[in-house]
């Protein structure tokens, strides 16, 4: 209970706080229509859409730190980047703007804490501290959202490569299923309950 | 199998016998039982004729593109305001209802309880409770049962008579859904609790019926089209009789702008835009509004005249007043064993034992209780959620977060009553205009103080199920500072004796304008427990039934 306590309010709200925080969602125009392009990229090579080849690797970067690849893969397997592309390059101008401001002060603190010209050349230590300083942010907001629904949308749209988001989190899109689905019903029907 | 297709074409300028706006839970089941009997029906919906094979697993398109429910970007965006003396704020879809054939009925989660004995006389047995419009049906659950039961057996549902059940005349046409693992940990936990878990009702068929096959489970019924049309929505099953009789024009990407009226102050025409863009008049002998509690509304007032100043069909005062929600709870637990409440129908079992709450509380309310996966069991959204036991929302923490939760999980969720309020409204919002330069929907909404109540009762009541469930860890929610939306538009243009404080007579009959149906979520007195569209469906039968009368005794 003590527990539940704690987290009920932030719980329910939690998908809907996520989108809310994020300046682009809810607002991109013909997805569909650049899937089609995200097939075209992929198969002229790496190229992006609407990214500059260093702001794809900062996305890059970031999304690394926002789902790592360890023992499974992450973010970066999964193509993140290549969704994120896609739904700039259908977003609006102005959401457009506010993720390069952002990304322009991410770069800021990069350079003025370490020195460095892009967060992409951080150790995983330095981005996290980096990261975490930005978490109130709409900007934050914004790539985590982004890069959560790469990992987690239909393929088509470009990230979730090879579903490596849905294996991550043991989700099969399967079209039919049929008991038993999981332990519970399955220890259900074998007690004849 | 299923005719899609309208095979006749009316002129707009000779008047058909009914023209239907709106092809949802309630439009549907009219515009078939009016065409298959043999009157000429105009339906205009505002949205595509989207079909079994149109829909996909694609929750980032359904649930972050506006796929079914239109928002701003599509040239529909809504306001919200807590009270009148509160700012007013855009929101998304906080009235939210799906805009293709069909409504809401197709992407809904197939949740079909009745209402019971009690519904209807609930402020009669209770009392009245002062600052709510609390009142009576003008009709019992007896005069419905009739039509629940054709609901049943022509639209298709799934089931098993419970314990708590009120009476019905025949059994379910469909044996229940086998049981979900999210379920068996409730089922077992209210047993623990001396409670009487069942198997739940639901519109989604376990066998072949009506010529319709049996739900393979898929797992994506709440928020999505069902891809082999084993949920039961108009869409799927009304809508292809209306077509297939000969009688039922089906117009679609039709936006009504207002219904209008002669001199002797009858409706005699409804005024749409079609999908190009052009203005057109359907005439009609009656008019039939099933735009949805939040819609039809809107369009009454959107008719406002010189002979109905107040909007159309307003003399009380009453449209788009007592805008009712339901209330909800969710409490999520992990297991130590994969659950995978992502597979198949959102609930196969319900607890009912909370259905009328104890008067000694000192607060009205009621609801039942049932297992589902905590975010629908959609991917993006589970995993936007979770860390929901404390977890951190990014990092490879969160990532150990996202490995658990998604499949280990089962969540106990309350739905319970709503209290019809003279405050909670749909209006016209005096500045912000949709995509036609119509006034946009603007939402004012406060819970009842017995409404959060009754929330806070569900949530403790589910917690001690959790715990009775031997979760690991547990988390959950309800609004406890008030809902700001919702997809339940109910009692905006209720049904009542008294014109005074009624829009509808009990046969959907408008009190002012006696050509003019009112039938959806908007006739409904009183919230019942949570889920609505049973009984809508239920009181779109027996309104047509009337209306088949009345027409061939000459009285429209």
């Amino acid at each position: 209970m003590t527990n539940a306590e704690l987290n009920r309010r932030a719980f329910l709200r939690a998908g809907g706080d996520a989108m809310k925080a994020s300046c682009i969602a809810l607002s991109f125009p013909a997805v569909l229509t650049a899937c089609g392009r995200a097939r075209q990229a992929h198969l002229a090579g790496d190229d992006f859409t609407s990214l500059s080849a260093d702001e794809a690797r900062e996305y890059d970067a970031i999304a690394t730190r926002i789902i790592p690849s360890d023992d499974t893969p992450g973010a970066r397997e999964a193509g993140a980047v290549y969704f994120i592309d896609n739904v700039i390059s259908d977003a609006f101008e102005r959401q457009r703007q506010a993720l390069r401001s952002g990304l322009a002060d991410l770069q800021a603190n990069t350079a003025n804490l370490y020195g460095k010209a892009q967060f992409a050349d951080l150790s995983p230590v330095q981005q996290d501290s980096l990261l975490t300083q930005s978490e109130g942010t709409e900007f934050f907001a914004t790539i985590r959202f982004l890069v959560i629904a790469a990992m987690f949308s239909l393929p088509e749209y470009g990230g979730n490569k090879n579903k490596l988001g849905w294996q991550l989190i043991g989700f099969e899109d399967r079209h039919a299923w049929a008991q038993p689905y999981g332990f519970y019903d399955s220890d259900y029907l074998e007690k004849g309950e | 199998m299923a005719q899609q297709q309208s095979s006749v074409t009316y002129p707009t300028r000779e008047a058909v016998d009914f023209v239907i706006v709106g092809s949802g839970a309630a439009g549907g089941v009219i515009a078939k039982e009016l065409s298959v009997a043999g009157f000429s029906v105009v339906v205009l919906e505002q949205g595509p004729h989207l079909k079994a094979n149109d829909f996909k697993h694609d929750e980032w398109s359904y649930d972050y593109n506006g796929g079914l429910i239109w928002g701003s970007k599509q040239g529909h965006p809504q306001t919200f305001r807590k009270a009148a003396n509160q700012p007013t704020r855009p929101a998304e879809a906080a009235l939210g209802y799906a805009h293709n054939v069909g409504g809401s009925s197709v992407h809904f989660s197939g949740n079909f309880w009745r209402f019971r004995p009690i519904d209807f006389k609930e402020a009669s047995v209770r009392g009245s409770i002062s600052g709510t419009n609390f009142a009576d049906w003008p009709i019992t659950y007896e005069e419905l049962e009739p039509y629940y039961t054709k609901v049943d057996w022509e639209v298709g549902v799934s089931g098993l008579q419970g314990p708590w059940d009120p009476p019905r005349t025949r059994p379910y046409p469909c044996e229940p859904m086998p049981i979900k693992g999210s379920d068996v940990l409730l089922e077992r936990a209210g047993k623990k609790l001396g409670l009487n878990p069942y198997p739940a009702p639901v519109a989604i068929l376990s066998q072949p019926h009506n010529g319709r096959p049996a739900c393979i489970h898929c797992g994506f019924c709440n928020g999505f089209g069902c891809e082999v049309n084993a949920k039961s929505s108009s869409m799927a099953t009304m809508i292809p009789l209306a077509l297939a009789s000969g009688y039922c024009e089906l117009r679609t990407g039709c936006t009504v702008s207002r219904v209008s009226t002669r001199d002797d102050g009858k409706a005699d025409e409804v005024v749409y835009w079609n999908a190009e863009g052009e203005e057109h008049a359907q005439r009609a002998k009656a008019v039939v509004l099933c735009a949805n509690g939040a819609e039809t509304p809107r369009l009454l007032l959107l008719s406002a005249s010189a002979q109905h100043p107040q909007g159309l069909g307003n003399s009380s005062g009453f449209v788009g007043q007592n805008l009712m929600f339901n209330g909800y709870t969710s409490v999520v637990g992990l297991f130590p064993e994969p659950v995978n409440a992502y597979k198949s129908i959102p609930a196969t079992r319900v607890i009912h034992d909370y259905y009328e709450l104890d008067k000694t509380l000192g607060f009205y309310g009621g609801g039942g209780i049932d297992g589902r996966h905590y975010a629908r069991g959609t991917p993006l959204n589970s995993a936007l959620m979770s860390g929901m036991f404390g977890g951190p929302k990014w990092g490879a923490d969160y990532k150990r977060s996202l490995e658990q939760e998604f499949t280990h999980t089962a969540a106990f969720d309350g739905h319970t009553t709503s209290l019809p309020l003279a405050t909670n409204t749909v209006t016209l919002d005096p500045t912000l205009k949709d995509k036609w330069g119509r006034p946009a929907l603007r939402c004012t909404y406060m819970d009842h103080p017995d409404d959060l109540a009754t929330m806070k009762f569900f949530f403790d009541k589910t917690n001690e199920l959790m715990e009775a469930a031997g979760a690991i860890r547990q988390a959950g929610s309800y609004p406890e500072n008030g809902q700001e939306g919702n997809v339940h538009l109910l009692g905006t243009c209720r049904m009542g004796n008294d014109p005074a404080n009624s829009v509808v007579d009990k046969y959907h009959r408008s009190h002012d304008v006696p050509n003019l149906f009112i039938c959806d979520g908007s006739s409904l007195v009183t919230s019942g427990r949570g889920q609505p569209t049973m009984t809508i469906m239920a009181l779109a039968f027996r309104a047509a039934d009337h209306m088949i009368q009345s027409a061939r005794r000459g009285e429209i």
